[in-house]
């Protein structure tokens, strides 16, 4: 019993840990003992019969650069689809109760769903979730199209148990039930967190799949264990992405690549015009009958500019007159997707060799960029001033840059007078920025 | 891509090349440069066909005063076609950059079956009732009854063809097998002997090994080919089953009974040609006097099947006297069939050398060997002249004649074996007489003598060094390739153990042990919870999988497997396996997931493939050694000790391990594709077996995941799936270059061939 507990608990402080380094290397090794048995998985033999810790950081490194890679071919001005209605859709089948995520998939999918839930309103103040689950080989719907984190996360919270097989076609039919009376301005998705490794669908999923695509519905699947052929069939038909979880951070670290949006597919998304209206917020210490509770309540509210009905949170839609609330910051934070920062290049160890002779050292933390045993190690270059930083220092600059849009907004080596000293790189000026916001 | 080997210019149809598909070309290369034959091995999923077919092709281009004939052997049809596809693609691409003057004639040949587009020939259900359907259309005798009578059926697109004479050729370009119909169906001639026809005159020819192997089809089809030709053999780990099956008969009492009546309808042709048409029958003993040699003269379309001895044996001494008239013939074919009779009507399993056989036929049937030899080319002359087409109605008599011919042909590398009874069954009575070849390298011997460079290529050719013992021939080159992968995309492993730590063996004294049936269940039904998609099961034998089966069934495993995947059982039914194949196919591409039962030297086991997510994971359930206890294989294994001096231990292991390399060989395909091996017997983590699986799979067979128990096991494959899940990069990263560009073989060439990646 307790040591359940503390299992759990010590996954929350994994996962805090996770918030400071990104990666979860900051765990020691004897700190890994107690939140994983299985220690003696961490080790692997080398081509010499040693023993050594499995080194993730290559693969993790190498990912973070496709993914980047991937960002940047689309980054030219494309249209995103701000406005988003994703289902979320729950795997709860018998094999979600498998241990070898810890303590069981089902409490790490939830567990990471929440996360995921206000990372998304946060990224994505005028879009909407729902959440569906799959139980028994039936989908059940959890919560309506809404966009309030706290309704979702209670519901799923209240849901935590799991039996029975998967049923892919049913969750599709029932997702595109809702989905297809999504006004043409909202973007469709769908996203699958599937722990089975079978979908038992009482008719031909082919034809769902065919029909997912026909009401332009972007499906994306993160598997727990192993390659589907039919959740990458299903990927691939709707242009979403697939892809399967290696441990918990890396899992987290995808449902997160959900939270920005997507590129709009240009036949997908027909751009026109919205109405909104910038609700008010009431007066404090008035009492009024909120819309959507059903109960009155004192101040804490906003008001419906055009039918005047009282709503608790922001954004939503009027429950009267149906009119989208939004507020002027929600906009203002969807607005950075559209202007992406430019990556920093890569640069690949031959070429490094070939050209002329790389420094040493990273340019942002002075560690050496050459691995164990002298060979040079992937880095990249900042494309302006041509500085070289390891690929650590880049993880943490992008991340920064993104939340100083501000700052990345404006063009800083034309405007800033700071920039005439060459010694600093453009990007590291901005992360300064970045920290104090 | 365009590159230097040597003194050759390679033309290749795509932008990179694999290291090893590079150096597969420089050994063949220097095997054609010496003139000798080859021996390559190099896993399948890395253009082995294409890398043979671009070198050889560009060869003669770049030689033009050595004009090499390339004859392609394949299995299936079904990889005769995929081989002419890849063909097209790179004459193709060779006309691009050469011009016109690249153009090679190639086609590809099959039996009348696949080639014919008369409809209602077609219309016959299997291969020997389409021939003789054919036959019944275009036999010389019946167009010259038709010619006096319109109503006599024949088939207009032969007419056509003979109409057309000499001017039906087909112009260069590679043909598949439905351009062939197309073609025919076009122009109005007949596609199969206008392929026939062609293969005289074509640069390419892709056809099935029996028509190099089996002489009786040889004599017919390949007479022909000239010495300068590449003979290859694809996929041929299997050549000297092949090469034995082709000269090997059995004959059953069904087949005596059918002889005797195809013999009584014979009969009563021969009383009514006397009584209408005494002349041919003289005509034909006249002919037999002057000798068989003379049968060249005769239509293409009267030769069925010739002998089934080695030419040149025969063809040069006359017929001897006692069967040249049809009324003594007959009397001697119904003496050996009486004589078979009695000696297939015994208690005990007999075995025989065929000198001990013939001599004992000889004081009891009073046939001696010379006749016998003559026997199937008589019989043969003999329904000629009585002008019989429904030739499918008398195969019994021709397989007792093609016995009796390769009986007194061969006293060495033979035996005859009596079993009155199958040992398996020993309480139903199934007398079988068998002529059981031994000797792999009679059939292939003509093959070797006649073509100047034979190449024998395949998957797994491992130990290849006991291919050239087995089939006596000595290569210039054999060499043995590896896959040069981007990611570790194959995971072989070794199980020893059960979860219960109990060691797991098919081995004959713990087969019934139900500790190794409950643990072989475990370990399936474990996997099936982690193995997305498809997982194949091979199993040692019908009986064995039969057996296992049913035990899984009471104990409630076929349950539990049944609630993750769907089940799905090869049998010996044709039908009834391909309908099992399809909905499998049909459970993994719909996500519900399935197992494949089948058995290793089964039909799935040979030809079907289980390629991406059709098979991630293949169970390879004990050792598939052969029944060591039957009469055939034991004189086999007598037979190679003494002449090849191959001790038997050493050819059991090295069979069931060629055949174990081919089942978990059927997962991977191609270098995109990831899959993983468990060969799940203690016996596999000793080193003379193991070092007896292919080079590609050793190399990834990891010394830790040599003793592994199920749990282990389990872990390996799930790190190993969420791994291969990753997105990759293709042309590989880092120092390992898996993919080369044209300046890299550039420079490669420059920096000299030492330094190569091997």
């Amino acid at each position: 019993m307790s040591t359940a507990e503390k299992r759990q608990s010590n996954g929350e402080a994994e996962e805090d840990d996770d918030d400071d380094d990104g990666d979860g290397h900051g765990l020691d090794a004897w700190e890994r003992t107690y939140t994983d048995e299985r220690s003696w998985e961490a080790l692997q033999e080398d081509e010499s019969g040693l023993l050594r810790p499995i080194d993730n950081k290559i693969i993790h490194h190498a990912q973070y650069r496709r993914r980047l890679r991937s960002l940047s071919t689309t980054a030219a001005r494309i249209q995103k689809g701000l406005i988003r209605f994703l289902y979320i859709v729950v795997d709860l089948s018998r094999a979600a109760s498998e241990m070898d995520f810890r303590p069981s998939r089902m409490v790490v999918i939830v567990k990471h769903v929440e996360a995921f839930v206000r990372e998304f309103f946060d990224r994505n103040p005028l879009s909407q979730i729902g959440l569906v689950t799959i139980k028994d080989g039936v989908a059940h719907s959890l919560t309506e199209l809404g966009g309030s984190p706290e309704s979702h996360i209670k519901a799923l919270m209240g849901k935590m148990e799991c039996s029975g097989d998967s049923s892919l076609q049913n969750a599709l039919n029932l997702v595109q039930g809702y989905l297809d009376q999504i006004p043409s301005y909202g973007h469709r998705e769908v996203l699958i967190l599937c722990s089975a490794l079978s979908t038992c669908d009482p008719g031909d999923i082919m034809e769902t799949i065919k029909q997912c695509k026909k009401s332009k519905i972007r499906c994306s699947v993160i598997g727990l264990s192993a390659e589907m052929f039919i959740c990458k069939h299903l990927c691939q038909e709707t242009g979403g992405i697939y892809s399967v979880a290696m441990d918990e951070v890396h899992f987290k670290e995808l449902m997160l690549e959900h939270a920005p949006p997507p590129p709009a597919i240009a036949e997908f998304a027909i751009a026109n015009l919205i109405k909104m209206g910038f609700p008010q917020r009431v007066a404090e210490g008035s009492i009024s009958i909120c819309s959507c509770h059903k109960e009155a309540k004192v101040g804490d509210g906003y008001i419906c500019p055009r039918c005047k009905a009282r709503v608790c949170e922001l954004p939503t839609e009027c429950r009267v007159c149906g009119l989208t609330l939004v507020s002027s910051p929600h906009l203002a934070r969807s607005y950075h997707h559209l202007f992406p920062i430019v990556p920093f290049d890569e640069v690949s160890p031959r070429q490094n060799v070939l050209h002329h002779r790389p420094p040493k050292t990273c340019f942002g933390c002075q560690q050496s960029l050459l691995n164990p045993g002298n060979k040079p190690s992937l880095c990249v270059a900042c494309p302006k001033c041509k500085q070289y930083f390891c690929i650590d220092c880049d993880i943490i600059y992008m991340r920064a840059c993104i939340t100083a849009q501000a700052v990345t907004a404006l063009d800083i080596h034309s405007q800033s007078p700071l920039m005439k000293n060459e010694e600093y790189c453009c990007r590291l000026l901005c992360f300064p920025a970045a920290i104090r916001l | 891509m365009k590159f230097q080997i040597e003194d050759v210019t390679v033309y290749f149809p795509y932008d990179n090349i694999y290291p090893e598909q590079y150096s597969y070309m420089v050994e063949l290369k220097r095997a054609l440069d010496a003139k000798g034959h080859c021996l390559l091995e190099m896993p399948t999923g890395t253009g082995k066909t294409i890398a043979l077919l671009s070198l050889i092709t560009s060869y003669s281009l770049s030689k033009p005063q050595r004009q090499v004939k390339l004859i392609y052997c394949t299995r299936t049809v079904h990889e005769m076609e995929k081989t002419l596809a890849e063909l097209k693609l790179l004459h193709n691409y060779q006309i691009k950059h050469l011009g016109p003057a690249a153009g090679i004639l190639a086609i590809g040949l099959s039996s009348r079956k696949n080639l014919c587009v008369n409809p209602t020939v077609l219309a016959a259900e299997n291969r020997d009732s389409v021939d003789a359907a054919c036959r019944k259309l275009t036999a010389s005798w019946v167009r010259a009854l038709a010619a006096e009578n319109p109503n006599v059926p024949t088939c207009e697109f032969f007419e056509n063809y003979e109409r057309a004479a000499s001017a039906a050729v087909l112009p260069p370009g590679v043909y598949t097998l439905q351009d062939l119909r197309a073609y025919g169906r076009e122009k109005g001639w007949c596609p199969y002997f206008l392929a026939r026809h062609m293969v005289q005159f074509a640069n390419v020819v892709v056809y099935s090994y029996q028509y190099l192997l089996d002489p009786k089809v040889a004599g017919i089809i390949s007479k022909e080919m000239q010495k300068e030709s590449v003979v290859v053999f694809d996929e041929a780990h299997n050549i000297d089953n092949v090469c034995i099956e082709a000269l090997s008969v059995s004959v059953r009492s069904k087949t005596l009974d059918g002889a005797s009546r195809n013999l009584s309808r014979i009969n009563q042709e021969i009383e009514r040609f006397k009584a209408t048409d005494a002349g041919r029958l003289r005509a034909e003993y006249n002919r037999l006097v002057e000798g068989l040699a003379q049968r060249g003269n005769l239509a293409a379309t009267d030769t069925w099947l010739a002998n089934p001895a080695l030419p040149d044996d025969i063809l040069k001494e006359a017929v001897p006297g006692n069967i040249r008239r049809a009324e003594h013939f007959l009397h001697v074919l119904r003496r050996l069939v009486q004589y078979l009779r009695g000696r297939l009507d015994t208690e005990n399993v007999e075995k025989e050398s065929p000198i001990s056989f013939v001599a004992s036929l000889n004081t009891h049937a009073g046939i001696d060997q010379k006749t016998l030899k003559f026997c199937y080319d008589r019989l043969h002359s003999l329904m000629l002249t009585l002008e019989i087409t429904d030739t499918d109605e008398f195969l019994h008599i021709q397989t007792i004649c093609d016995f009796a011919t390769l009986v007194g042909t061969y006293s060495r590398g033979f035996s005859i074996i009596i079993e009155p009874f199958d040992e398996r069954m020993p309480h139903i009575p199934d007398p079988v007489l068998q002529l059981s070849c031994h000797d792999a390298s009679l059939a292939i011997k003509p093959v070797f003598d006649r073509f100047q460079s034979v190449v024998i290529t395949s998957g797994t050719l491992s130990p290849i060094d006991l291919y050239p013992r087995l089939l006596n021939f000595h290569p210039v080159v054999s060499r043995s390739f590896t896959m040069s992968l981007t990611r570790d995309c194959i995971c072989p492993m070794v199980l020893t153990r059960g979860s219960d730590q109990l060691p797991v063996s098919t081995k004959f004294d713990m087969r019934s042990d139900p500790g190794v049936a409950r643990n072989y269940g475990k370990l399936l039904v474990e996997m099936v919870s982690v193995v997305p998609d498809g997982i194949v099961c091979f199993f040692v034998s019908y009986s064995y999988m039969d057996g296992i089966i049913n035990s899984w069934n009471e104990t409630g495993v076929l349950k539990e497997i049944m609630q993750h995947k769907l089940v799905f059982i090869e049998t010996q039914d044709v039908v009834e396996t391909t309908l099992a194949l399809d909905n499998y196919r049909r459970a993994c591409d719909c996500g519900r997931g399935a197992v494949f039962f089948s058995v290793a030297r089964g039909k799935v086991a040979e030809g079907i493939d289980f390629d991406r997510h059709y098979g991630r994971l293949v169970i390879m359930f004990g050792i598939p050694f052969q029944y060591t206890l039957s009469k055939i294989l034991i004189a086999r294994l007598e037979y190679l000790r003494d002449t090849f001096q191959i001790k038997e231990g050493d050819f059991l292991t090295f069979d069931a391990l060629r055949q174990a390399a081919q089942c978990v060989g059927r997962v991977i395909r191609s270098k995109a594709d990831y899959g993983m091996m468990i060969f799940a017997d203690k016996r596999y983590s000793r080193h003379d077996k193991r070092s007896k699986l292919p080079g590609w799979i050793l190399s990834h067979l990891r010394d830790a995941n040599l003793n592994l128990s199920t749990d282990m096991a389990l872990h390996i494959a799930r790190e190993f799936l969420r791994k291969m899940a990753q997105p990759y990069d293709k042309t590989g990263t880092g120092g390992r270059k898996t993919l080369l560009s044209q300046e890299d073989l550039e420079k490669m060439a420059e920096n000299g061939v030492q330094e190569m990646l091997f």
